[in-house]
C-alpha cells in the first residue's frame, strides 16, 4: 500500500514552496524571481497544475507566506535581498483576473528575514523580522486594498531594551503567530532570531497591550544557560481547549516544547515551562510544523529527514515516525 | 494524537503505537517517502492538509549544469497519509462504508448515555450504568458488528459434496474478530457462564487468521482438503486420524462427525465385513454429536446439546462422560481389526475426556490448547481471573513464536488491562478501531472507567476517550469524502471537540458554492456563528475581488461584515465621482441596489440610494419629460444636497449635472430659499478648494462658474415669481 502520492512537479530551481488555508493552492518561488501558482481542478482532485506564473521580482525568492483568506488570494515574497513584496490575485477596471503587485518593501541594507500574518478583531497585522535584529508591525488600513499599510511599532526582540548593544547582524528569524481567532483574544506572536547579539536570539512572546496600545514582551521562551541560542524556527500549535499554549522553539541543540500559561501574572509575565528537549535532524532545524489538534509536530531538518513527534499519555515527547525520501 | 496503523516500513512493525503503553523509548519507524526526483535535494518543506496528511515538497540543488537545460525537474510535491486504516484486509470503499454506518450507533448510544446520566443525576446514589444501559451498549455492538462484514458461512449448497468437509466462505476479517472478542467479553457481560462456548465459536469462525502467522487446526484442514481427492482408503492415513483428533480438540464437532463419516467402513461394499469397526466408529460420532453445551443456543447445522442452565448442564455432562468411560472400556475394540482406526478413535475419546497429552498434541498453537481446556477439561470456567490464569499456563505449553494482533488483545482482555487493550486496537486496528471500542471499554470495570474519562493535564486536560474521538475525527477529515461526520465524534467531545471543529471548518475549501453551503449549514447546526461569518466574509472577499462582485455584497452582507461593505460603498463613490455623467450607471446601480438600504452602514449607503434616485429621475428629464418630472429631480437634487452624509466632492458634480433644472426654460423650479441654500453650499466649495485636502473633479474648468450663473439666474426669476 502507498502511504504517499505525487500531486505536483516543480520547475527547475524552485526554492521555496507554500500552501494557502484549505490547501487547495500552491505558491512556489524560483531562483530567478518568478512566482508559480498551482490549482487543481476540483476539491477532491489530487493533481496540482501550473495556473499563473510570472516575475515577481528580479533576484530569487528565498520564501512565499499567503496572506490569510480574509483579505484575498495574496502572497508575501521575501526576496533574496531581502526585499518584501505583496502580490495578489484580483480582477481590476474590467480586466481579467492577474496577480498583481500591490505593495513593496524595497530592501535597502536591511533586509526582511521573516513575514507572518496574524488576524485580530477583524484587522489583519504584517509582522516583519529584519536582519539589524528590529521587528516591525503593519496594520492593514483598508481590509479591501492590501497596499495600505500602517507602521503600528517597532522594537528589538529583547525583554530590556536598556541592554541592547552593538550592530545586531542577524541571518535568520522566525516568527509564529498565536493560530487562535477569537474575538476576545489579544494579538500575539512569538519570535526568535540567529544573530551574534545574544539577547536578541531567545525565542520571547509579545502580546499587545490593548489598553496602552503597546507590545510587550510576556515571556521568554529559553533556559537560564541557553538564552543565546540562535533560534533556527519557532512554531506556536494551534490550540483547541488547553488550559496552556504550546510553542515548539528550535535551537542547534534541538527542538524544545514549551508549554505557555495563559493568564500573566502580576509583572505581566505568562509563565513557561520546557516539556521536552528533543535532539534531531543533526541540530539544523528547516521547518517545524503543527498538526490542527496542536498534538503532532512534523519537522525537516539537515539530515533531510521528516519527523513526526508527539507525546505519550505521560506528556513525554517522542519521535513516532520518520520518513525519508528516496528516489 | 493521530496513530499510524500499518504502513510500509515491513510487515511485522505495524507502525508506531498511538499511545504507547510503555514509557521506554523505542526507535521510530522509518518508512521510505518515494519521490520520484533525482538527488541531491537541497530542501524539504512541509505543511499539514486535511486531517493528518502531510504535503511534503522537496526541492532539487540547482547545479550550473543543468541550470540551461531547462528540462530537468525542480522539485517534487507529494501527500502522505500518516493513517490508513488497517492493513489493507479492508478496502478503502469498504472502509468509508463502516465509518459512515458507525455514525449512527455512534451518535445513539451517545445520547442515550447524555439521558441516562441526567437521570442519575436526578436520583443521587443511582448507579448511571444498569442493566438498561448494558442492553443498549449491546444494541451498539450488535450494529457496529454487523457492519464488519458476515463471519458466517453461506449455507451448504443443497447436494453437499460428501467429500467437503471445510466450507470455504467469505474471508473473516480481523477487525470483526477483534471486534467480537471486545463484543462478548464487555457488552455480554450478563452471559458470563456462556462465556467459554462463546470462545470456542470465535476460534471456529477466526481460526483462519491464525494461520497467516502460525500453523492452526484451520490450516491443517485445508491441506488435508487437498490431499482428500488423492487418498483411496483414507482410515489406512495416519493424517486423516490426526487432523480428525484436532479438529475434535477444538470442538469443531460437525467437521467431526462428517469426517468420521468418510470412514471406509460405511461404504455399502464394507458394511457386513467390518460391522463392529462401523459400529464404534458410528458410536464416537454419536457422542459427539451428543456433547452436552452450556450456551444459549446452537445455530443450525452444528452440533451438541444445549443446556441454558449450569445445574442441568453439569448432570448432563457427568452422563456423557460416564457414556465415553463406558464405551472406552467396551469389549468391542478388541473385535475391531483395523488398528488405525482403533487406535484413532479411542485417542479421540481421550480428547473427550479431557486428557492432556492428547490435547497438546491435537491442538497447534497455545490459544486452540486454552480452547480444548473449556471444552473438555474445565467446563464450568468462570471470571476473568481465573481464566487468565488459564491462558498464561496453556501459553507455557505451547508458546506462539510469532505475535499475532488478535492474540494481543485477547490477553490484553483477559490480563483486564485497559491500557494494553487500547494499545491493541489502536496499533493493530487504528483510530476508528480504537474510538468506538472505548464505548465497550468503559463497561468492562470502575477502574476502566476512570481510566478513559479520567481528565489528565498531560493531555491538555482530556481524557483518554476524548483524545482518541480527537484523533478519529482527524482521520476522518483527511479525507473529501468522510469529512462530514468529523463533527459528530467532535461535539461527543466535551472539552476540545468544538475548538477542532472551527479549525477544521475553517480549512474547508470555500471556492465551490456546494461545499461554502455545506460548511455553513455544519456552523449553523452547531451555533457556530463566528466560524460562519468567518467562512462567509472569506467567500465574500474572493468573489469582489476575483471580479464577481455582486456574490462579493451578498456574501458579505451575509457575513455582516460592515467594514467591508463600508470600504465597498465608499469605492462605489469613487467609481461615482469619476463619471457622474457616465454610462456606467447601470452598473454600479445594480451593486447599489444589492446593498440595500437596510443595511445599518446608513452613511455612504445612504447616499448612494438617493443619488441613484436623483439620476433616474434626471435621466427622464433628459429625456424630455414633463415638468413634474422635473421637480422631482429638483426634490431629490435637495434631499442630496442638504443631506449630511454627501461628500464634498460630489457638490459640484450633481450641481453641474443639474446645470438643466437651474436654467429650466419654463419657469425657475427652486424657490429662493433652496437657491440660497444652493449658493452657500458653493461658497463653501469656493472655501475648501483652498484646503490642501481638497479633492478635485474631473469637470470642465468652467464648471463652478456655469453653476453659480445657472443658480443667480435661477434666484433673480425665483424672487420675480414669489413676489
Amino acid at each position: 500500500m502507498d502511504m504517499e502520492k505525487s500531486l505536483a512537479t516543480l520547475d527547475e530551481g524552485t526554492t521555496c514552496s507554500s500552501w494557502n488555508y484549505c490547501g487547495q493552492r500552491l505558491a512556489t518561488g524560483c531562483i530567478d524571481g518568478t512566482l508559480s501558482i498551482f490549482d487543481s481542478r476540483d476539491p477532491a482532485s489530487s493533481s496540482f497544475h501550473c495556473s499563473s506564473k510570472f516575475q515577481v521580482y528580479e533576484s530569487g525568492i528565498a520564501k512565499v507566506v499567503w496572506v490569510p483568506p480574509e483579505f484575498g488570494d495574496a502572497i508575501a515574497c521575501i526576496c533574496e535581498d531581502g526585499s518584501l513584496l505583496l502580490w495578489e490575485e484580483v480582477v481590476q477596471d474590467g480586466q481579467v483576473l492577474q496577480w498583481k503587485l500591490c505593495k513593496s518593501f524595497k530592501s535597502s541594507a536591511i533586509k526582511v528575514l521573516d513575514v507572518q500574518f496574524g488576524v485580530s478583531s477583524a484587522s489583519l497585522r504584517m509582522v516583519a523580522a529584519y536582519s539589524d535584529g528590529h521587528v516591525r508591525i503593519f496594520e492593514l488600513l483598508d481590509p479591501l486594498e492590501l497596499n495600505n499599510w500602517q507602521l503600528q511599532a517597532e522594537f528589538q526582540n529583547v525583554i530590556d531594551s536598556v541592554s541592547t548593544s552593538g550592530k545586531a547582524s542577524c541571518l535568520s528569524a522566525s516568527i509564529s503567530w498565536n493560530p487562535q481567532r477569537g474575538e476576545s483574544q489579544e494579538s500575539s506572536f512569538v519570535l526568535g532570531f540567529n544573530s551574534d547579539i545574544q539577547n536578541l536570539n531567545s525565542s520571547k512572546v509579545w502580546e499587545f497591550d490593548q489598553t496602552h496600545q503597546r507590545w510587550l514582551p510576556v515571556a521568554e521562551l529559553a533556559s537560564p544557560g541557553n538564552k543565546g541560542d540562535r533560534v533556527s524556527g519557532v512554531a506556536w500549535a494551534p490550540n483547541i481547549g488547553r488550559p496552556y499554549e504550546k510553542i515548539a522553539v528550535a535551537t542547534h541543540k534541538g527542538i524544545e516544547i514549551w508549554h505557555v500559561g495563559l493568564n500573566p501574572d502580576s509583572d505581566g509575565r505568562l509563565s513557561v515551562e520546557k516539556v521536552a528537549s528533543l535532539s534531531s535532524h543533526e541540530g539544523e532545524v528547516w521547518q517545524m510544523e503543527w498538526d490542527i489538534s496542536g498534538m503532532t509536530l512534523a519537522t525537516t531538518g539537515g539530515d533531510g529527514m521528516v519527523r513526526i513527534w508527539q507525546s505519550n499519555l505521560n506528556g513525554d515527547w517522542h519521535e513516532q515516525a520518520a520518513f525519508e525520501p528516496t528516489f | 494524537m493521530p496513530g499510524f496503523a500499518s504502513g510500509s516500513a515491513d510487515d511485522t512493525s505495524r507502525g508506531a503505537a498511538l499511545v504507547p503503553v510503555s514509557t521506554e523509548p523505542h526507535p521510530p519507524a522509518v518508512y521510505p517517502l518515494h519521490l520520484g526526483l533525482k538527488p541531491p535535494i537541497s530542501r524539504l518543506s512541509i505543511s499539514w492538509s486535511r486531517g493528518n496528511t502531510l504535503r511534503v515538497s522537496a526541492f532539487r540543488q540547482t547545479t550550473s549544469v543543468t541550470k540551461n537545460s531547462g528540462e530537468e525537474i525542480g522539485g517534487k510535491v507529494v501527500e502522505v497519509r500518516l493513517s490508513s486504516s488497517g492493513d489493507g484486509e479492508v478496502s478503502d470503499a469498504q472502509w468509508r462504508r463502516i465509518e459512515y454506518g458507525s455514525v449512527v450507533p455512534f451518535a445513539l448510544l451517545q445520547s442515550r448515555r447524555n439521558s441516562v446520566l441526567s437521570l442519575s443525576k436526578m436520583a443521587i446514589d443511582s448507579t448511571p450504568y444498569n442493566v438498561e444501559w448494558l442492553e443498549y451498549v449491546m444494541e451498539y455492538s450488535k450494529d457496529i458488528n454487523s457492519l464488519l462484514g458476515s463471519s458466517k458461512l453461506p449455507p451448504d449448497s443443497v447436494i453437499a459434496d460428501p467429500n467437503k468437509f471445510l466450507k470455504i466462505g467469505e474471508e473473516p476479517t480481523c477487525l470483526k474478530a477483534a471486534w467480537e472478542l471486545m463484543e462478548m467479553f464487555y457488552a455480554e457481560k450478563m452471559f458470563q457462564a456462556w462465556l467459554p462456548e462463546r470462545l470456542v465459536d470465535w476460534l471456529a469462525d477466526y481460526d483462519s487468521l491464525l494461520s497467516s502467522t502460525q500453523l492452526t487446526v484451520h490450516s491443517k484442514l485445508v491441506n488435508f482438503q487437498k490431499e482428500l481427492f488423492s487418498l483411496q482408503v483414507i482410515e489406512d492415513n495416519p493424517r486423516y486420524w490426526e487432523v480428525l483428533s484436532s479438529a475434535l480438540a477444538v470442538g469443531w464437532l460437525e467437521i467431526v462427525v462428517k469426517m468420521l463419516r468418510l470412514h471406509g467402513s460405511y461404504q455399502l461394499d464394507q458394511l457386513g465385513k467390518r460391522e463392529t469397526e462401523n459400529g464404534l466408529v458410528e458410536a464416537v460420532a454419536v457422542l459427539i454429536s451428543k456433547m452436552p453445551r452450556l450456551r444459549a443456543k446452537i445455530d443450525g447445522g452444528k452440533l451438541g446439546e444445549v443446556f441454558k442452565a449450569k445445574p442441568d448442564f453439569i448432570k448432563a455432562w457427568e452422563k456423557w462422560r460416564g457414556q465415553i468411560t463406558k464405551l472406552e472400556c467396551s469389549s468391542f475394540w478388541i473385535q475391531c481389526s483395523h488398528p488405525q482406526t482403533r487406535e484413532g478413535l479411542k485417542n479421540m475419546l481421550q480428547i473427550m475426556l479431557g486428557n492432556i497429552n492428547s490435547l497438546r498434541t491435537a491442538t497447534c498453537n497455545w490459544i486452540e490448547l486454552y480452547i480444548s481446556h473449556f471444552l473438555y477439561i474445565r467446563p464450568f470456567t468462570v471470571g476473568l481471573e481465573s481464566m487468565y490464569s488459564l491462558a498464561q499456563k496453556c501459553m507455557l505449553s505451547k508458546p506462539m513464536f510469532v505475535p499475532h494482533r488478535l492474540i494481543g488483545l485477547l490477553l490484553g482482555i483477559l490480563g483486564e488491562n485497559t491500557e494494553v487493550v487500547l494499545a491493541e486496537c489502536s496499533d493493530g486496528f487504528g483510530p476508528w478501531m480504537v474510538t468506538h471500542a472505548i464505548e465497550l471499554l468503559t463497561t468492562a470495570s470502575d477502574q476502566a472507567e476512570i481510566l478513559l474519562h479520567e481528565e489528565r493535564y498531560n493531555l491538555g486536560g482530556i481524557s483518554v476517550e476524548e483524545l482518541h474521538r480527537l484523533v478519529y475525527a482527524q482521520v476522518l477529515s483527511s479525507h473529501a469524502l468522510t469529512w462530514q461526520i468529523a463533527p459528530i465524534y467532535l461535539i461527543s467531545c466535551m472539552k476540545q471537540g468544538m475548538g477542532l471543529l472551527e479549525i477544521l471548518l475553517y480549512k474547508q475549501p470555500l471556492q465551490h458554492n456546494q461545499l461554502l453551503l455545506k460548511n455553513l449549514e455544519i456552523c449553523r447546526l452547531y451555533e457556530l456563528d463566528n466560524v460562519g461569518s468567518n467562512i462567509m466574509k472569506i467567500a465574500g472577499v474572493n468573489h469582489w475581488k476575483h471580479g464577481r462582485k455582486g456574490s462579493g455584497v451578498f456574501w458579505l452582507q451575509q457575513a455582516e461584515d460592515e467594514v467591508c461593505l463600508n470600504r465597498i460603498a465608499q469605492q462605489l463613490f469613487d467609481s461615482v465621482g469619476k463619471s457622474i455623467s457616465d454610462e456606467s450607471f447601470k452598473q454600479w446601480e445594480g451593486l447599489i441596489e444589492l446593498l440595500g438600504s437596510e443595511s445599518k452602514t446608513s452613511g455612504g449607503l445612504e447616499f448612494l440610494h438617493k443619488y441613484r434616485d436623483f439620476k433616474k429621475s434626471l435621466k427622464q428629464v433628459h429625456d424630455g419629460k414633463i415638468t413634474d418630472t422635473a421637480r422631482q429631480a429638483v426634490e431629490s437634487l435637495m434631499m442630496l444636497m442638504r443631506n449630511p452624509s454627501t461628500p464634498q466632492r460630489f457638490w459640484l458634480p450633481l450641481l453641474f449635472d443639474s446645470l438643466k433644472l437651474l436654467s429650466w426654460w419654463e419657469r425657475p423650479l427652486l424657490n429662493v430659499s433652496q437657491t440660497n441654500l444652493l449658493l452657500n453650499k458653493l461658497q463653501e466649495l469656493s472655501l475648501a478648494r483652498l484646503r490642501p485636502d481638497f479633492i478635485k473633479s474631473d469637470l470642465p474648468p468652467d464648471a463652478l462658474n456655469a453653476v453659480r450663473l445657472a443658480l443667480a439666474t435661477n434666484l433673480g426669476r425665483a424672487i420675480l415669481e414669489e413676489q
